[in-house]
């Protein structure tokens, strides 16, 4: 589904060269749930929006579902189609009502008749449990709420992968439950996922795989199992130690 | 002390404020000894005008026949040519059997017209709506300019705002009727309107601008991890926030440019400022005039602002 190789973000500025992601290589397969976690500035982040070409890397190649980013000649936004990502800050349009919000792109990118769009964006409400909001408005919603409007609008474009830049850290505590369960539903019905996130429970939980990061490097790979009770590289030992 | 005496109070100590510096300006025209002749405003609103209908040849007075506001008189002349005249009916000057000589007074119609101070205003309105619109446009794509990656539109738009936030209206005024005017061969409402055009265009550029920039950027990432274009973020997510945002100092703007719009009066535009100057070389109520005039600004720009400030709260239901 996604290979990544030796994908490398140079940030510079004010005379500073900062490697932000350093030759990670990754590959996550069809129907996987893998979950980044690392310290601050490690870099997941950024690695995470380069598989959307948000951030536009500097070296190496990201490969979608067959289709290369680093290529001049892809179309960006064809391959944005198909890859949803749900935001920290949720980064839900402020001006339109919920169903509003998950209709738009359904529309003006996909094409789709507001009837279909419309239907589509009802269900994918009852699904993450707020199907009676869909008149309100963003600001009118509690954060746990806005963050399971915009999971329900990145599906409404039936990606074919799920990308989570750390979806509960903006959140009150008593709403980080909700949107994980969302998230875990998601996983159990198949979808191919990739959540950085400080939620250890949930990777414990939910992912196939667990990647640790540090310093822009891919210090260690492996099954939540193996790298939460016995992690072999000692950046990751220092790291769980300090959160667990 | 409760709030409503409070404010109860200040609205006291305002109305005594303003209340004394309405006498101190009656006192002040008294000293001037100044006579005030409110009762000439009127008539350059709105003045019934009067048409004189002569007799077309020699000869005599047929029938008159009055119907309610008009009378038709019948003419008969020497050579045996008939006609009629109508007429209103109080203001018919001849009777029956009367000899006439071509060119004798019959009567006279009344009709309603609009006077110097009406149509000023009404050029002055239109002016500013087409340079408002206009403006608009311009500044919009200056302003989307200003944030471009591509340095020429950038740089462009730089020369364009500095040029003219760097120069007096009037002066570019000038320019725009006897330079450019001249060379494209421009009327003078043309140059007017593209002169205040080109001004507030450079100020909204600025506002947009600023819009847009203070929009947050997750709103862009997340249109565009979506799929969208950058073309179809900026039109359904970014414009539309920034337009909200934007809106009490557009506003200001185009209250600016119904203001200034007084200044095309240099160009012999006859707005409502060259209306005003003209009906006072004809009365030498000079006070009363320039106060209606002042006052007719006033009415333009309060629906103006009235109408943004519907605007402002029919956006802010999403807030």
């Amino acid at each position: 589904m996604i290979k990544a190789s030796n994908v490398t973000k140079i940030f510079t500025g004010r005379g500073q060269v900062v490697r932000a992601v350093d030759g990670v290589s990754a590959e996550i397969a069809p129907g996987e749930v893998v979950v980044i976690i690392g310290p601050s500035g490690s870099g997941k982040s950024t690695f995470l929006r380069c598989l959307n070409g948000l951030e536009q890397f500097s070296d190496g190649h990201i490969v979608i579902d067959g289709v290369d980013l680093a290529d001049k000649k892809t179309d960006i936004n064809k391959v944005r189609r198909e890859v949803g990502m749900v935001f920290q800050q949720f980064n839900l349009f402020p001006h339109k009502t919920v169903l509003h919000n998950i209709t738009l792109a359904q529309k003006i990118v996909r094409k789709r008749t507001l009837k279909e769009a419309e239907e589509k964006a009802r269900q994918l409400l009852v699904k993450v449990g707020i199907g009676e909001k869909e008149s309100e408005y963003p600001s009118r919603l509690s954060g746990g709420q806005q963050q399971r409007v915009a999971i329900a609008r990145a599906l409404a474009m039936d990606p074919k992968v799920m990308l989570f830049d750390e979806p509960t850290s903006a959140l009150d505590p008593e709403m980080v439950g909700e949107v994980l369960d969302v998230m875990k539903q998601l996983a159990k019905e198949g979808m191919t996922m990739v959540v950085v996130t400080h939620e250890m429970g949930f990777a414990r939980e939910v992912a196939d795989r667990v990647l640790f990061m540090d310093a822009g490097k891919l210090v260690e790979e492996g099954a939540p199992e193996q790298i939460f009770s016995n992690p072999r590289h000692e950046r990751t030992q220092l790291f769980l130690s300090q959160i667990l | 002390m409760n709030p409503d005496n409070k404010t109860w109070r200040a609205k006291l100590l305002l109305a005594v404020i303003l209340f004394g510096m309405a006498a101190g300006l009656y006192g002040a025209t008294l000293k001037i000894d100044y006579t005030w002749r409110w009762n000439r405003v009127p008539q350059y609103f709105v003045y019934k005008n009067e048409e004189l209908h002569k007799a077309p040849f020699d000869g005599r007075v047929g029938k008159i026949t009055r119907q309610g506001e008009t009378a038709v008189i019948e003419l008969i002349g020497d050579a045996g040519e008939k006609d009629r005249v109508t007429v209103d009916a109080d203001a018919v000057e001849v009777s029956e059997d009367d000899l006439l000589f071509e060119g004798d007074t019959l009567g006279a119609t009344h009709q309603w017209r609009l006077g110097p101070l009406t149509l000023g205003l009404w050029t002055t309105l239109w002016i500013s709506f087409f340079a408002g619109i206009i403006g608009m446009v311009l500044g919009l794509i200056t302003g989307l300019c200003r944030i471009s990656r591509n340095a020429t539109l950038r740089g462009l738009a730089v020369t364009y705002v500095e040029l003219v936030r760097g120069t007096p209206l009037l002066v570019q005024i000038f320019i725009f009727y006897f330079f450019v005017g001249t060379v494209l061969n421009l009327d003078r409402i043309v140059a007017g309107i593209a002169a205040l055009a080109i001004f507030a265009g450079a100020y909204v550029a600025e506002i947009i601008r600023a819009g847009i920039q203070s929009i947050p950027k997750g709103q862009t990432e997340a249109a565009r991890s979506l799929g969208m274009t950058a073309t179809q973020n900026m039109i359904h997510i970014v414009l539309p926030q920034a337009f909200k945002r934007t809106l009490p100092p557009l506003a200001g703007q185009f209250i600016s440019l119904i203001k200034d719009s007084s200044l095309v009066s240099v160009i012999a535009i006859t707005d409502l400022t060259k209306s005003g100057r003209e009906v006072i070389t004809s009365t030498f109520a000079t006070f009363e005039i320039w106060f209606t005039v002042a006052a007719l600004y006033l009415i333009l720009t309060g629906i103006l602002s009235q109408v943004i400030a519907w605007m402002e709260r029919r956006l802010a239901v999403s807030d």
